[in-house]
């Protein structure tokens, strides 16, 4: 693939990217200005439109794509490097949303529970998936051959998400400061005024257009720093073969020794 | 600033850094693979030949 191919940034991302800020404009008008206080929460509640759709990108789409590209890598039939650039790409923004769900969450925690930490299940669960991908990210950067690394990390990627089911029923299996469904309960039920209900939509819809083109820009930089990697070997091993080829010329043309030891 | 306002101001504060950072690391990373290209290569190959 040429450098040409390489650099093009497909039409569809810049959309997305584009559609993303939109969707993240309004959110932030209607959550901070047009939707009234929470009849309990005030205006802590507004958090909540932007707390549990980052938590739902660092946890469930970047699972699925995480989990998903590197059980495709490990399948004979579909293994390629995309699926294991593009399982790396979700476990570096999933960091960054792993983040944000905690600093988020202690905002809103420390008003609502008196505390910024409490080493409750679903909050040490979602640090520890944060944890995990550091890991991730170190694991992913020592040295080895493509081949071996993608399948390191394939493996590692599904013992991360051994993590997000833990996280995801922390609430149910434990006895939890965190509360389970807030504006929708187990029944989908929605417990919020129409405007509230569309805003918290919003968000989610906002914060999964934003991850999808993070996720696509870091995908374009994992193939690019795998293609410079690739064009530097092959230079190195340019160089190298033209220095073997010049040293074998070199002795091909040197002068036949004597047989007393000396040049004839 | 209310609990509200900084945690706002934390998220989207914190996705732009990381967004401008990486549309930085790729432009870097496309600078190196032009640099790092054996002359001539991108030239001589024609426009919209390979896919991505």
């Amino acid at each position: 693939m040429s450098a040409q191919a390489m650099t093009r940034r497909p039409r569809w991302l810049t959309v997305v990217g584009v559609l993303g800020v939109i969707a993240m404009g309004f959110t932030v008008w209607l959550g901070l200005w047009i939707t009234p206080p929470d009849q309990f929460q005030g205006n802590l509640a507004r958090l909540l439109y932007i707390h549990p759709a980052i938590a739902t990108v660092a946890l469930y789409w970047v699972g699925l794509v995480a989990a998903g590209g590197s059980l495709l890598y490990l399948w004979p039939r579909t293994r390629s490097l995309f699926w294991d650039r593009l399982a790396a790409a979700s476990v570096e923004v999933g960091a960054v949303f792993a983040a944000l769900t905690l600093v988020t969450g202690a905002i809103w925690g420390r008003p609502v529970w008196g505390v910024w930490w409490t080493w409750d299940a679903r909050l040490t669960s979602t640090a520890l998936l944060l944890l995990l991908e550091i890991g991730y990210l170190a694991l992913r950067r020592v040295p080895a051959e493509p081949a071996i690394r993608a399948r390191r990390c394939a493996v590692a990627a599904l013992l991360i998400a051994i993590d997000i089911p833990i996280v995801h029923f922390s609430v149910d299996w434990w006895n939890t400061l965190h509360q389970g469904g807030t504006f929708i309960d187990p029944g989908f039920q929605i417990h919020a005024s129409p405007s509230m209900s569309w805003t918290f939509l919003l968000g989610f819809i906002a914060f999964t257009l934003v991850f999808v083109w993070l996720l696509g820009v870091r995908y374009q930089v994992e193939v690019l720093q795998d293609a410079v990697g690739d064009q530097e070997l092959e230079v190195s091993l340019s160089e190298r073969w033209s220095e073997d080829t010049d040293l074998v010329g070199a002795a091909a043309s040197a002068p036949t020794p004597g047989p007393g030891g000396g040049t004839s | 600033m209310s609990y509200v306002d900084a945690g706002y101001a934390i998220a989207l504060a914190t996705l732009f850094v990381y967004a401008v950072t990486l549309v930085l690391r790729r432009r870097r990373w496309e600078r190196a693979l032009q640099m790092s290209e054996p002359a001539g290569e991108s030239e001589s190959a024609p426009a919209g030949s390979e896919q991505s």
